[in-house]
């Protein structure tokens, strides 16, 4: 029960700690919008023959542009909450200097991980709330009420995402040079998942590992269910897979943070970077 | 030792500094060989997923930007996105940093001319932008086996070089203006952003609205863009481009010596407010 009130308290903080930033909360949402929706829309309707993307249809089952886009760009967001809102804020504590305290507090690690997690999901919410209006309304997304039917593909992907956050807290502990590594390692997950474009047009060699990602089968299933896509394999058998990797991520992300904390406790490397 | 050839002096002194500074974080070149390669790709990939490989779509698409070669519109639009990176983070946030570091004051007492501080650290981005093409280039080649024509390579780079003067004018425009703000990390993304948007950099511009068409006449990155996709997809030559190279350069003396008049405003106000040391 300690633990829980704790994991609430870490994420309040949090919360409260990033809602004193305005210009950044109200970045979670026009940086997505400027950085990828709009520029992905606009050239995705280059394309567009009589204002129909019959070349989307071609790839994946489905015309519906906006949709292919919004949908990809929300469990991208999930990918981001994990690598910057869970492990990059672990690094903030670093060079605020307030990891040290926090870490002799009696409250589990573990716990440290959660609260941030749900810290970050609350903005995940918002943000997406906020996106998906502004595509409603100017872009003319269609939503249909198929979609909640991905819901259970999309929980398993949060507590997957929370596994992987783990992981990247770890490895964050424990490398000096995190922006770099949280940058581009967020970027190349959320393309081996295939957030922008269907994973089956990646070179061979990076198929097998965008097989691994719990996060493809997550937005796979979202895409058949809210816009009737083509999918990649039976969904049925999609199911299997994400919740067979979301058991697998957890344990393996709790093992390597884990593991990370012991070499630190160790190296006596807490307050170094 | 003159006037003028003491503020040279100090000019290339600034800009020794930034290049030093770049030298002792090495790390931060990863970044100039990493996204340069890997995000145009994934654009790349992107309209590999829109076209479906449809005659009708690769036709659409051409009729708007000008030619079906995706790829190729895709890498020179990335080649001017992280050119303006390098220049909003870098050349961009030169006087903030100095700002930052506390040592902006001691700057502004010395006697060199104002212009060297303003001016200066635009040649620190000159060396991860020769390193951005480098890798766009390469990544093109690697990835996608395309390498445009060597006289079209060689023409394209006659344009960036006469582009250059626009593009520092715009990072001292931005360095200028942005000692006004508290947080400036969010400004070089909105600004990057409008750029994106407005120049044609991930989509061809007529896609834009008719009143956005015309804002982006007004930018010297959409000219830029649309010369080097002209040399490089169209065949056109240097020559053919020649208007729009003028106003390219009319553009960097406008902003330039709109970016002397913010700085002077700025260092006039700081001197009667005493701002400059305040953030």
């Amino acid at each position: 029960m300690g633990e829980i009130r704790a994991a609430f308290a870490i994420a309040r903080k949090e919360i409260r700690g990033f809602s004193r930033y305005r210009i950044a909360v109200a970045s979670t949402v026009f940086t997505p919008l400027y950085q990828f929706i709009i520029p992905a829309f606009l050239f995705g309707a280059a394309f567009a023959v009589n204002g129909r993307a019959v070349g989307l249809a071609t790839t994946l089952g489905t015309d519906d542009l906006t949709g292919f886009i919004f949908f990809g760009g929300l469990i991208g967001g999930l990918i981001g909450m994990a690598f910057w809102g869970v492990a990059f804020s672990i690094r903030v504590e670093m060079d605020t200097g307030t990891l040290e305290p926090t870490w002799l507090t009696p409250t589990h690690h573990e716990t440290l991980v959660i609260g941030r997690a749900l810290g970050s999901l609350f903005w995940f919410a918002i943000s997406q709330v906020a996106l998906f209006a502004f595509g409603v309304w100017v872009l003319g997304l269609r939503l249909r009420l198929e979609m909640f039917l991905a819901l259970p593909a999309v929980l398993c992907a949060i507590l997957a995402m929370v596994g992987i956050a783990y992981l990247l807290a770890g490895i964050v502990l424990l490398i000096r040079e995190a922006n770099f590594f949280v940058d581009t390692a967020n970027f190349l997950f959320g393309m081996l998942s295939g957030t922008a474009f269907p994973v089956t047009l990646l070179p061979g060699v990076l198929q097998p590992i965008a097989f691994a990602l719990p996060t493809t089968y997550a937005i796979d299933i979202l895409r058949v269910q809210a816009l009737g896509s083509r999918p990649l394999f039976d969904p049925a058998l999609e199911y299997l897979v994400l919740i067979g990797l979301t058991l697998v991520s957890y344990p393996l992300g709790r093992w390597v943070f884990a593991r990370a904390e012991q070499a630190m406790r160790r190296r006596g490397m807490l307050a170094q970077y | 030792m003159s006037l003028l050839a003491a503020d040279l002096r100090a000019f290339f002194a600034a800009a020794l500094k930034e290049l030093r500074q770049q030298r002792r974080y090495p790390t931060l070149f990863l970044g100039q060989l990493f996204w340069p390669a890997i995000l145009p790709a994934s654009w790349v990939l992107m309209g590999r997923a829109y076209s479906g490989d449809d005659p009708q779509a690769l036709v659409a698409f051409a009729e708007r930007a000008g030619s079906s070669n995706v790829a190729v519109f895709v890498f020179v639009g990335y080649a001017m996105y992280n050119w303006l990176s390098a220049l909003l983070w870098g050349a961009g946030t030169a006087l903030r940093q100095e700002q930052l570091r506390g040592t902006l004051e001691a700057v502004f007492v010395t006697p060199a001319s104002r212009l060297v501080p303003l001016f200066g650290p635009g040649v620190g981005t000159l060396l991860p932008m020769a390193l951005t093409f480098a890798s766009n280039l390469l990544a093109l080649r690697i990835f996608f086996g395309i390498f445009p024509p060597v006289a079209a390579v060689i023409q394209a780079a006659v344009i960036v070089v006469l582009g250059i003067p626009a593009l520092y004018a715009i990072g001292a425009l931005f360095a200028a203006s942005v000692l006004r703000f508290g947080e400036v990390a969010p400004v070089v993304q909105l600004i990057r952003g409008m750029f994106v948007l407005a120049c044609g950099i991930t989509f061809p511009v007529a896609m834009l609205p008719l009143w956005a068409q015309i804002s982006a006449k007004l930018m010297a990155p959409t000219y830029i863009v649309d010369d080097l996709r002209g040399v490089l997809l169209r065949g056109e030559t240097v020559a053919d481009v020649a208007g729009d190279i003028a106003i390219v350069l009319s553009l960097a003396a406008v902003t330039a010596i709109l970016a002397v008049a913010v700085f002077g405003y700025l260092e006039r106000s700081a001197r009667r407010t005493g701002m400059v040391g305040r953030f």
